[in-house]
């Protein structure tokens, strides 16, 4: 019983997800909608990971989706020639996006994780650009001209495939990524990292004194997030979006979205992310329809108040209200 | 009494029965044109330039035009809209509007080859005409969409105009030097260029990237200048084109012709560097001034449709409330709207499948210029215009049939700029 119990904190988040699944699958028009909620909730629950859990911000989180997108993109245009792969191609185009993002992960961590604070989030501001004018410059996966690969997902899965893995089932994949990242996040929570990473958000030094090793913590958050990053990438960027042009998937603007809707729904907790990403993405959505060209005017004070009205984001809030009721082991 | 009251009670069920039905026989009765716009974001002038462009054209043809001939009967066009954010989330979440809420019948692609690739799998899902009027990437016709159609011409025919007015200006010229910026659409650009370049036999001399935010050109222009071009085509974007020309000047590079890209057809560049950009030139999808015109369309055996230069330009200024000059992306974004117009009135329908076959058919000339497209729905009857910079003015110089004045070739040297000569002919 303390086993289950242990993850009810997941069923408020599996659930939204269900609405969410059902509304785009029933109401029609609405799946591409869902489809945008669900990239903003997974985008948020993978940050949520590392800014969440550590109290540390990475600006340049974006270039883990970045290498995510290029490594399936660059698999399904390596491997388009390839009779017979299918599907195994998707497949090995998340390995490959996985491995492309914990190699980076490692490479930024290892120089970036030694700095605190501010430190940490100035050394992380070039990391996306450096890699984009790194893969421009030295002419990897063909430069500045980027990939374009709806020809060769026709070739390998068939043009309905295809066309069904782009405008369905690469939104299924960012709904599992999301549940995943939700599931890894409540894991941590609930385990010795989680604890650890709670005492270097408080206080890092006072962690250090504890005897806890904050940079192999550090380092394991940073690369799940990363990885998640990476996976979010590939199924949203490169199997949703048939092209890969270096200066739009390393573009800092995500990195943005992605604080302001962990910070909106509330850092360090489960349900947040969620209910960042869906306030953010409803609010942009709604706006761009009845009020196109003036949405940012709106949306800009509206991020404003509930910010200070909710300093520790809505579910923060609501932990806060009801810590001693029933609610209290399902908003966590 | 009660018979009285029957029958004012049948009467109104029958007056609300009628203009139901007639409203929703109205509602029918129109065709309406879906856009993720990009009003805000990094393509927002574009995306602003575009809307108003597409209100005009709307406006001529429910006006002017009388409607869309439909079954003899004449049908208005309704614009609906949202503005994308220039991101491509935005994007396909509003185009899934478009298409199952808003049932528009054709949509129109946001700007830019990314937006419109984004968007281009749910619209072929949906089996939905997208027509694309700001993506000028020609891989996008490579990747077995039936349903998009291009209105703006190619990247690779940027050039095109330019090769061929000097190939027929100057026979003896035959060194060309391509130096320009490193990104995907300056490489298609010059992709094109150096094809076409060949093909009229013309001999790559020099050929050479720069990096974008490029704040030095002197070791590539001193390379350029050893290689003894008789012209050049360059640039990317109004800054590295500026410093492109500038640093010629530095270095005393001179040659028959200039064409940069992107940068030289802005007036903000004659503006930042005076007489140094007389007689420079660069491509242009349209321009203000140009002379496409009903007799022109005669004159080469093509059909024409829509509204004179200037009624388009009053127009355009109705449609934004503000008194400016519409650039091309106005231009290219009313022409499509046109195209439409005129495949609907042949197909006589706006099913997908026979519009799309109607467009495919089609070949006309509009105030943008000539029309038509390939079988992949590339565009391929669209001359871009070359204009040159001539005694501070914009002159359009390619092709005949739309310039406003002659080319000036050999343009004059650095030196004598400076010494305050000026482009004429």
């Amino acid at each position: 019983m303390k086993t289950i119990s242990k993850y009810y904190p997941l069923l408020p988040v599996l659930a939204v997800y269900f609405i969410m699944f059902l509304v785009g699958k029933n109401v029609s028009g609405m799946w591409q909608l869902v489809a945008m909620l669900l990239f903003y909730c997974a985008l948020g629950q993978a940050f949520n990971i590392f800014l969440g859990m550590t109290g540390y911000v990475d600006f340049g989180y974006v270039a883990f989706m970045g290498v995510g997108t290029y490594g399936m993109a660059v698999t399904i245009t390596q491997l388009a020639h390839v009779e017979g792969l299918g599907f195994l191609v998707i497949t090995i185009g998340f390995l490959m996006a996985l491995l492309f993002s914990t190699l980076l992960s490692l490479a930024v961590g290892a120089v970036a994780l030694r700095l605190k604070g501010a430190y940490f989030a100035i050394a992380t501001i070039g990391v996306n650009e450096g890699l984009r004018f790194f893969i421009e410059g030295a002419r990897i996966w063909n430069g500045s001209e980027g990939l374009i690969f709806m020809a060769e997902l026709n070739q390998i899965l068939g043009r309905k495939t295809a066309s069904a893995l782009a405008t369905f089932w690469a939104d299924i994949m960012v709904l599992f990524i999301a549940m995943s990242a939700a599931y890894v996040t409540l894991l941590f929570m609930r385990s010795k990292i989680g604890y650890a990473l709670t005492a270097l958000r408080e206080d890092e030094e006072a962690a250090k004194v504890m005897g806890i090793n904050v940079t192999k913590y550090k380092i394991i958050a940073f690369i799940t997030s990363a990885c998640f990053a990476g996976l979010l990438g590939a199924a949203s960027w490169a199997l949703k979006t048939p092209y890969v042009f270096p200066p739009e998937v390393f573009e800092i603007h995500y990195t943005i979205e992605a604080i302001i809707i962990v910070l909106l729904g509330g850092a360090g907790t489960l349900l947040g992310p969620v209910i960042g990403g869906l306030i953010y993405g409803l609010s942009k959505y709604y706006l761009s329809i009845y009020m196109p060209g003036f949405q940012l005017l709106i949306f800009a004070p509206i991020i404003i108040v509930i910010i200070v009205i909710f300093p520790e984001g809505i579910i923060g809030m609501l932990k806060n209200r009801f810590k001693d009721t029933s609610l209290a082991r399902f908003i966590i | 009494m009660k018979k009285n009251s029957l029958t004012i009670i049948l009467s109104c069920v029958a007056v609300f029965c009628f203009c139901f039905l007639s409203n929703s026989f109205a509602a029918k009765k129109k065709i309406v044109i879906g856009h993720p716009a990009c009003l805000s974001g990094k393509y927002a002038k574009a995306g602003e330039q575009a809307v108003g462009g597409i209100k005009a054209c709307i406006d001529w043809v429910n006006t002017n035009y009388g409607g869309v001939t439909l079954d003899g009967k004449k049908v208005p066009l309704e614009y609906k809209y949202y503005d994308c954010e220039s991101k491509k989330e935005s994007v396909t979440s509003l185009l899934g509007r478009l298409i199952t809420v808003d049932k528009v019948n054709v949509v129109f692609a946001p700007y830019s080859s990314g937006l419109t690739l984004r968007g281009a799998p749910v619209s072929e899902s949906n089996r939905m005409l997208y027509m694309d009027h700001g993506g000028a990437n020609n891989k996008i016709f490579t990747q077995g969409f039936r349903y998009v159609v291009q209105t703006i011409g190619p990247a690779t025919a940027y050039h095109e105009g330019t090769l061929n007015m000097i190939h027929m200006t100057d026979p003896e010229a035959k060194r060309v030097a391509l130096a320009y910026e490193d990104s995907e659409f300056a490489k298609m650009v010059m992709e094109g260029a150096e094809t076409h370049a060949k093909k009229l036999g013309f001999e790559i001399v020099f050929k050479r990237t720069y990096p974008k935010g490029v704040t030095d050109l002197t070791p590539l222009l001193s390379a350029l200048k050893a290689s003894k071009p008789d012209f050049i085509l360059g640039g990317g974007h109004f800054e590295d084109g500026q410093l492109f020309n500038r640093q010629m000047a530095d270095l005393d590079i001179n040659s028959n012709a200039l064409s940069l890209i992107a940068a030289a057809t802005l007036p903000a560049f004659y503006e930042a560097l005076t007489s140094m950009a007389e007689g420079v030139m660069g491509p242009s999808h349209w321009e203000y001034g140009v002379k496409y015109s009903k007799s022109e369309a005669k004159k080469v055996g093509m059909e024409w449709i829509g509204p004179g230069q200037d009624e388009f330009v009053a127009l355009f200024k109705k449609a934004v409330g503000k008194d400016t000059i519409p650039d091309y992306h106005a231009a290219e974004a009313g022409a499509q709207v046109l195209a439409y117009v005129l495949a609907v009135e042949k197909a006589n329908s706006f099913d997908t499948d026979t519009v799309r076959k109607a467009l495919g058919d089609l070949t006309f000339m509009s105030f943008y210029g000539g029309w038509d497209i390939d079988d992949s729905g590339l565009q391929v009857g669209h001359s871009m215009v070359d204009v040159q910079w001539q005694d501070g003015k914009r002159i359009i110089v390619w092709p005949r049939e739309a310039r406003t004045g002659k080319l000036v070739y050999p343009i004059p040297t650095f030196a004598e700029k400076a010494k305050g000569k000026i482009a004429t002919p």
